[in-house]
């Protein structure tokens, strides 16, 4: 009777452990995160002296002839201070500019949820990263309207997260070239694709995220062009809301005069 | 033996509650992620109970600063972008929840990863002021202080965001999860003689068209003048 007690004991015990290893494990399943890249990462920079060195400190890519030609006149342009943009706003992108963002010094505000990854500038807003398996928008389409951010759909590979952009502007309206530049002179145009792998490491008591930018356009490079930025994590921190024309009345109050008011009617 | 027998069985049944309970934690809260508008049907807003010195004020004064405030695309913040018509883009991860409107604001961040408010002295007050998140049960409630006075400040029902501005909202699913309910509560003893609170409700909605956030010109001629002067029909107003 003990033995038998016993036995059935153990039985269930052994059922119960099973069934209890079976639900928990789906349930870790279930919200088993991939790595969490949530949080304000701030590129590190070894020491490059300026921002044009730094984001231009890469390796250098191998562009076709023709762009390496626009380069040299857009850099005796800038030299000549002749600028492209300041007036004619007509077919031409306003919003965003993905390289730069990503390369500058205002630290980077990832939030990841489930469905879509926000990558954004300190304060400001900017890309958004598809998550949910939904394909890239048609960006042929007349509706879709290009940002200087591209249109990116991500997926998980083990714990780096790899991101595809396509959808790049044909033309920006800001800035010192008409073109949306990337690191090294490279340009990101409506033919241009971008894979990015996003990788967190830790050393010591810091933790790094490395994204790795491969950039491919047959119309701009003669070979892909792959360089990468470490960011670190700011553990707490809050971004800083750069307004600096908000912030000092009197510059204010000059940008604001500088403009001849709407004719009154 | 008997007694070990019943042992194991005990501590089995305990593993497995312990596991259930830790696996239950892990996947306890709601999430907002998602676009959320408002619609027709979606505002509850009292009118605010002002002090004194806040119901004499010059609101023609505070309108205009609004309107300049628009017309020169500086930053909304809370609670304009709150109020947007244009879907807003919810993200949720487990340490912060991020809140991306269509108009010229910065995103708002609500930390729930258990900080606390900064210093005053190590913190540059902002639009939106800082906020930190503990759920209640499914609620999510939200303290925000740390506001400066920029942007729009005029708040629903009445009052307006000072420096001094503390806000709570409270942020709950409805309706298996296609509603979502915030409930805001604003504070400020130079503004409102009682606290002032009122109620959205937004309905959840697909991902919209591109482009996703909306960039404003201020050099835009007809914008300008569409803000700043008087609708004149038949005029070709406001184009210039």
């Amino acid at each position: 009777m003990r033995t038998n007690f016993c036995s059935r004991s153990l039985l269930a015990a052994g059922v119960i452990l099973a069934c209890g290893f079976g639900v928990t494990a789906q349930q870790r399943v279930q919200s088993k995160a991939e790595v969490d890249i949530t949080g304000l990462w701030l590129v590190q920079d070894p020491g490059s002296g300026s921002f044009g060195a730094f984001m231009n400190g890469v390796p250098k890519p191998e562009l076709k002839p023709e762009i390496i030609k626009q380069n040299e006149e857009a850099a005796k342009h800038i030299e000549e201070n002749i600028f492209h943009n300041l007036e004619d706003h007509s077919g031409c992108t306003e919003g965003g500019n993905f390289p730069l963002m990503m390369a500058s010094s205002p630290p980077l505000n990832i939030v990841q949820s489930k469905d879509e990854v926000l990558l954004a500038s300190e304060s400001g807003r900017a890309r958004f990263i598809r998550t949910d398996g939904s394909p890239h928008v048609d960006i042929h389409s007349p509706s879709y309207k290009a940002t200087g951010f591209g249109d990116s759909i991500g997926h998980w590979e083990g714990d780096v997260l790899v991101v595809d952009t396509i959808g790049w502007p044909q033309r920006m309206c800001g800035g010192r070239t008409p073109y949306l530049e990337t690191p090294g002179g490279g340009r990101a145009l409506p033919t241009t694709h971008l894979v990015e792998h996003y990788e967190v490491s830790h050393e010591k008591n810091d933790t790094f995220l490395t994204i790795t930018y491969t950039w491919d356009d047959p119309a701009v490079y003669l070979k892909p062009h792959t360089y990468s930025y470490k960011y670190k994590l700011l553990p707490g921190a809050a971004p800083f809301e750069s307004e600096d024309s908000q912030r000092d009345a009197s510059y204010q109050q000059r940008e604001r005069t500088s403009v001849i008011a709407p004719k009154q009617q | 033996m008997k007694a070990f027998c019943k042992g194991i069985l005990a501590a089995a049944v305990g593993l497995l509650w312990c596991g259930i309970a830790v696996g239950q934690a892990a996947a306890d809260h709601p999430d907002f992620s998602g676009f959320w508008e408002l619609r027709y049907d979606s505002f509850n807003v009292p009118r605010a109970q002002l002090t004194p010195q806040a119901a004499s004020a010059d609101m023609a004064k505070q309108e205009e600063n609004d309107r300049l405030a628009i017309r020169w695309c500086d930053q909304l913040g809370t609670p304009a972008l709150m109020a947007e018509r244009q879907p807003l883009d919810i993200r949720q991860s487990p340490k912060e929840v991020a809140i991306v409107a269509h108009p010229n604001s910065s995103v708002r961040y609500i930390y729930t990863d258990g900080r606390k408010h900064p210093d005053k002295d190590d913190y540059d007050p902002t639009t939106n002021g800082h906020s930190v998140g503990q759920w209640q049960g499914d609620t999510l409630v939200v303290d925000t202080i740390y506001f400066n006075d920029r942007g729009v400040t005029r708040l629903p029902g009445g009052g307006i965001r000072t420096p001094d501005s503390h806000l709570t909202e409270n942020y709950k699913l409805l309706n298996n999860g296609q509603n979502l309910l915030v409930i805001f509560t604003w504070e400020d003893p130079k503004v409102f003689a009682k606290p002032h609170t009122y109620a959205y409700m937004y309905y959840k909605v697909a991902e919209p068209g591109m482009p996703r956030i909306y960039t404003c010109t201020s050099g835009d001629k007809t914008r300008a003048n569409f803000l700043m002067t008087d609708p004149k029909p038949g005029t070709g107003w406001p184009v210039n």
